[in-house]
């Protein structure tokens, strides 16, 4: 059986050669689904180990997009001898950066992050209407609703966004997170957000926790 | 190289604090400032809510006018407050800027119609910004197109391709050199601009990164740009290279910035 905490220090350490390696060896053993569902969770765990390292200024954006793909990848590995369980979504995520912003490397990181950990993301892309995630919301019917944004004026967008969907009626049926670089608490209490946050790995933890 | 300086930027906390506090002279000597080090262009632009956008960019524009004899980059998102305050520019400088979003070209370009006025003009659209060269050098082809119907030649438009993220776009130089190639292929006498600081954007050192993206940049035909001339390294690493390139005769330019203590490493007065 392979070593979880090991699992764990190479996704951490973004040691990509180690973590396929590691993983290749466990498939070719043919595990049982709930062995399968031990080495995601470590690959979770060690995704956390990034958003630390990332918050330290010891990772950089670079390093985050590369650590989705690693994820991406890890995932692909292990998807053959995940039991029927394991491959069912763990929630719906309706996700764009807001209106008047084009900003979408945060967007992008996070959308692989919350993919690798399971959810289901429909991406509305950029400068996405309040109208857009209001249709998309009835349409898929969502646990989670994420709006982005790097602009100050993001913000705006996202109470606006907030509001629409107050609107339709939709606003208690979802649970909202905004991140982006000008996201604080006092921007999450005026826009009536759930959560926010400035770090990808960070925000998927708390979407996890959301459905759990 | 033409030089826009871009430090009267109410996004830059110092100048946004001045602003609020009306604080003219502190505004007065960043222009002076630029205009020393070598800015050509004084950039100005207000970052204040939409209300208050236009009378701000007044006040910026007739303190830098009343202190340097540059003309003015007056730089908004919003091309109704350019036309609004358009007229209290008492020489002919340029517009930042316009693109394919929203009307922004049927506003500006018919006002500078007729004029010497230049433009920036930035390579997205409604679809977003761009990545790759083809779809940059098709807005740029709309972009020169529509200017020309208000005879607008394109030597009087910079084009920005809007350089991403290097960190999330490993080949976000090359496409912008090979944008600006591409561009100038079809338009002999266009310019191409570039900010500097988009490049280093989620990376460590920026000013580095900053720095040599502009070696590049220019070695690859960048006509203008957007920076700050008051930066030490920033001068140090144009003036270097324009020497490097040949467009400095005999590298006076260069020694003469060494001998007035503008590049390299400080001299104590």
């Amino acid at each position: 059986m392979l070593d979880m905490q090991e699992l764990t220090k190479a996704v951490g350490d973004l040691d990509e050669k180690k973590v396929l390696g590691l993983l290749n060896e466990f498939v070719a053993s043919n595990p049982s689904p709930q062995d399968t569902a031990m080495v995601v969770s470590a690959c979770q765990q060690g995704m956390a180990i990034v958003g630390d390292l990332f918050d330290a200024k010891e990772y950089f954006v670079g390093d985050l997009i590369f650590a989705g793909e690693l994820l991406t990848s890890a995932i692909d590995i292990l998807k053959p001898v995940m039991g029927g369980e394991n491959t069912a979504k763990i929630g719906k995520m309706v996700l764009a950066t807001v209106q008047g912003d084009l900003h979408d490397i945060g967007k992008n990181i996070f959308k692989s992050m919350s993919e690798a950990a399971g959810f289901e993301v429909y991406d509305l892309g950029i400068d996405a209407p309040a109208s857009a995630f209001v249709e998309k919301v009835k349409e898929v019917n969502p646990e989670i609703v994420g709006m982005s944004g790097v602009l100050t004026l993001a913000l705006d967008s996202m109470k606006n966004t907030v509001e629409a969907l107050k609107e339709a009626g939709l606003r208690d049926g979802v649970k909202l997170i905004i991140g982006g670089n000008p996201v604080t608490e006092e921007a999450c209490n005026m826009i009536g957000a759930d959560a926010f946050t400035t770090n990808a790995a960070e925000g998927v933890k708390i979407c996890q926790g959301w459905v759990k | 190289m033409i030089i826009i300086g871009e430090k009267i930027n109410g996004t830059i906390p110092g100048v946004k604090k001045a602003i609020a506090a009306k604080d003219e002279e502190f505004i007065r000597s960043i222009a002076i400032n630029q205009a020393e080090a070598g800015a050509d262009y004084i950039d100005v632009c207000a970052g204040t809510a939409p209300e208050i956008e236009a009378e701000t960019l007044i006040w910026l524009m007739d303190i830098v006018q009343g202190a340097v004899d540059k003309p003015l980059c007056i730089d908004s998102p919003n091309p109704k407050t350019i036309a609004k305050v358009f007229g209290h520019a008492k020489k002919p400088g340029i517009i930042n800027s316009v693109s394919e979003e929203g009307e922004k070209c049927e506003t500006i370009y018919p006002m500078i119609q007729g004029t010497e006025w230049q433009v920036i003009a930035l390579t997205c659209d409604k679809r977003g910004i761009p990545s790759d060269v083809q779809t940059r050098v098709d807005i740029t082809k709309i972009l020169v197109e529509k200017a020309q119907k208000y005879d607008i030649t394109p030597d009087r438009i910079h084009i920005d391709p809007l350089v991403m993220a290097l960190s999330a776009d490993n080949r976000s130089l090359l496409n912008f050199a090979d944008t600006l190639t591409a561009v100038k292929k079809l338009y002999p006498t266009i310019k191409v601009t570039s900010g500097l600081s988009n490049i280093s954007f989620g990376m460590p050192l920026r000013k580095i990164v900053n720095q040599h993206f502009l070696a590049i940049a220019v070695y690859a035909g960048m006509d203008s740009a957007i920076l700050d001339p008051c930066n030490r390294d920033i001068l140090t690493t144009l003036l270097t290279t324009e020497a490097l390139l040949g467009r400095d005769r005999y590298c006076r330019n260069f020694a003469n910035a060494y001998r007035k203590n503008k590049i390299g490493p400080p001299k104590n007065e």
